[in-house]
């Protein structure tokens, strides 16, 4: 039986700065083991995420940023911050490094099926929500959804991760993308404000629609009350939470909230299952 | 459940024969603390006259400090070496404690199999507390100290004899050659359990106390009940139903590690931003108490303490979860401000 503390053997197959300001890179991960890369398909739902492993410096969760389709790799956009991020920052294309996964319980896509989804990402967090945009614009997923919406804030332009694929997002006609970033700056053709501004004024109608939120604790802090003036109801708004974690699968006791395990609970909840629990995020 | 019955003279040369067969874990007086430890010389094995160990025998089975795997590029996990062993003279509230953190470290996706080996390996012989101490509680969280659940074998101290209580197949295999205890004598077992039954305290109404603590959750209560925390820790650590653990990297043995952690700790929670969910012990005390008496509640429909009463015996400053518990229950924190 499999040992579910123990990573697995992965390689970095590509790295990219995603950030003007250098803090966000992006790592693609190869399989070293096919049973590890068969096992991780069968498995892998958009909104999950892994623990990745360099001895010596531990382990440390992130969320996957790439959806099945993309090809036999697993794409992880890391934030520069501690002894672990600081670490996979330091490394180069070739570099072997571990792996669990994938964690959590992720987005319900096959519930939201016949649904509007409306996208809102702030800053770094908007990687898992990529993924499962990335997954729902698939021409074999796309026609399983009504409208896609999405709406992505950061700092400045120069903070935006993705920005080829958002480009390219802003082109299509079966997406409408939102970019908003908090001050103005020459040549911006999109939103300057903060996300929750943006949203009251965008007013998206929540007919049909799940609201799906990722983005650093202030920025869900005031969107939250926007939605539900909007009309959503919490149990159409998602949202992704971060803990402290270690074992990554509801044993080391770390990142409860109530009796619900973020790691393996979540990381994603409604906001109706969110009021039933203590608040203590 | 079969109930057998043998001399106390008896019982020591049964352990010495079991030491034979198998490992077996008993209480051994070392520099005058009784701790369960493998058993070497079966005369030093104490049986009777103590209430219970101050280290929890959940050690044996999730160690302080444990090995999971070794660094050679990459990680693999250590082979699983465990042979069958006899744990002997756990008290009640500490076999049924096994059996909370079997909940909590085993599921079907992702069993924690350091654990799941060690213990399914393991024959649990309790022993009933025919003397109870001041601080025990267990009747109270829905235990007895002669609780027969979570053991295989469960012995009663009777004058100069045991009664044996054999409860599972596992006991079954080690006790078949004992003689069945007469009536008189079960009748006078019975005598002695309702008489040190009757001295304990009374059955705490779980469901009220989970919804009087999930109530008070943002009152003031909560600083109030954690004034004097000095956040040691000691009360978790020694705790046998706390499971929470850290992951460490040894670099120099090349070893990845787990050692018990506890959320009484502020770097537990702390995260990378340097966001703390819980920051103060005033957050911490609350999740230690929640833990036990509501979210276990929560998920299995029964209280996460046992009522050894460790934690209140062994905090520096006599910090007691039965008066926090009380005082939940009567709602002090009514009319605290939010
Ligand atoms: C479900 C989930 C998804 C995440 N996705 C991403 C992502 O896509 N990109 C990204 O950059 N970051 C993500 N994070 C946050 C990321 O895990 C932390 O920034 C990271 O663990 C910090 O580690 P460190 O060693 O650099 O920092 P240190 O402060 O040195 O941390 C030491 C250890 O504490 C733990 N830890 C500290 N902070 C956190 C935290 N916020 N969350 C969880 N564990 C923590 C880790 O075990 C870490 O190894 C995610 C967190 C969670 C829970
Ligand atoms: S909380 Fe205290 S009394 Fe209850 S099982 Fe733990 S140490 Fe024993
Ligand atoms: S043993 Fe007492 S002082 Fe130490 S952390 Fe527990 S409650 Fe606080
Ligand atoms: S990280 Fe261990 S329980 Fe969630």
């Amino acid at each position: 039986m499999k040992n579910c503390y123990e990573p697995f053997p992965m390689h970095i197959e590509r790295i990219v700065i995603e950030t003007t300001d250098t803090t966000l890179k992006s790592f693609e991960l190869t399989f070293d083991r096919e049973a590890d890369r068969k096992d991780f398909f069968v498995k892998y739902n958009p909104g999950q995420f892994c623990q990745l492993s360099i001895f010596g410096k531990g382990e440390a969760p992130i969320g996957i940023a790439s959806a099945a389709w993309e090809g036999d790799f697993v794409r992880f956009t890391v934030q520069k911050l501690g002894k672990f991020t600081s670490a996979i920052h330091a490394m180069h294309v070739g570099d072997p490094i571990g792996m669990r996964g994938p964690l959590g319980n992720g987005f319900p896509l096959d519930k939201w099926k016949g649904m509007n989804i409306l996208v809102i990402g702030g800053g770094c967090a908007f990687s898992t929500l990529y993924a499962m945009t990335k997954h729902i614009l698939h021409p074999s997923h796309r026609a399983d959804y009504a409208e896609i919406t999405a709406l992505y804030g950061t700092r400045n332009s120069g903070l935006c991760l993705y920005k080829p694929v958002i480009e390219e997002w802003h082109n299509r006609n079966d997406i409408v993308v939102h970019q908003a970033i908090d001050v103005p700056e020459d040549n911006w053709k999109y939103h300057i404000g903060f996300v929750p501004a943006v949203l009251e004024e965008m007013a998206p109608k929540p007919d049909n629609t799940v609201a799906v939120l990722c983005g650093p604790p202030v920025m869900t802090k005031f969107t939250l009350p926007i939605l539900t003036k909007l009309a959503f109801p919490p149990e159409r708004i998602y949202t992704s939470l971060e803990k402290r974690m270690k074992c990554g699968v509801g044993h080391c006791g770390r990142c409860n909230i109530g009796h619900k395990y973020v790691c393996k609970d979540g990381p994603v909840f409604t906001l109706k299952e969110l009021q039933e629990l203590p608040n203590e995020i | 459940m079969q109930a057998k019955w043998i001399s106390k003279k008896e019982l020591k040369k049964l352990l010495t024969a079991w030491t034979k067969h198998y490992l077996v874990y008993a209480p051994i007086d070392n520099d005058h603390e009784l701790a369960f430890q493998m058993v070497k010389e079966p005369a030093r094995i104490v049986v009777d006259g103590y209430s219970n160990t101050r280290y929890p025998a959940k050690s044996l089975f999730l160690p302080q400090s444990e090995v999971l795997m070794k660094y050679d590029g990459i990680l693999h996990s250590v082979e699983n070496t465990e042979k069958e062993k006899i744990l002997f003279g756990i008290r009640p509230c500490d076999a049924h404690a096994m059996q909370l953190l079997e909940h909590a470290l085993v599921d079907v996706e992702n069993p924690d199999l350091y654990w799941k080996q060690k213990r399914e390996s393991a024959i649990v012989i309790s022993k009933a507390c025919i003397a109870p101490e001041e601080t025990c509680f267990c009747t109270a969280v829905g235990g007895s100290p002669f609780n027969t659940a979570d053991s295989d074998v469960l012995l009663v101290e009777m004058g100069e004899d045991y009664c044996v209580y054999v409860l599972t197949e596992k006991g079954i295999s080690l006790c078949k050659e004992l003689p069945d205890a007469e009536d008189t004598q079960l009748q006078a077992v019975k005598k002695l359990t309702k008489k040190v039954v009757g001295r304990m305290p009374v059955l705490l109404p779980k469901q009220e106390l989970h919804n009087a603590l999930m109530a008070s959750f943002e009152t003031e209560f909560w600083k109030d009940v954690s004034q004097s925390c000095l956040g040691c820790g000691v009360c978790t650590f020694l705790c046998p139903s706390c499971f929470c653990f850290d992951i460490v990297d040894e670099t120099v043995r090349k070893e990845r590690v787990r050692n018990w952690d506890t959320c009484m700790f502020r770097t537990y929670s702390l995260e990378a931003s340097g966001h703390n969910p819980r920051p103060t012990k005033v957050e911490r005390t609350r999740q230690r108490i929640m833990h036990k008496f509501a979210y276990w509640v929560d998920l299995i429909d029964e209280i996460g303490c046992t009522g050894c009463g460790r934690c209140v015996k062994y905090c520096p400053v006599n910090i007691d979860i039965r008066e926090i518990a009380e005082k939940a229950l009567h709602r002090e924190f009514e009319g605290m401000k939010k």
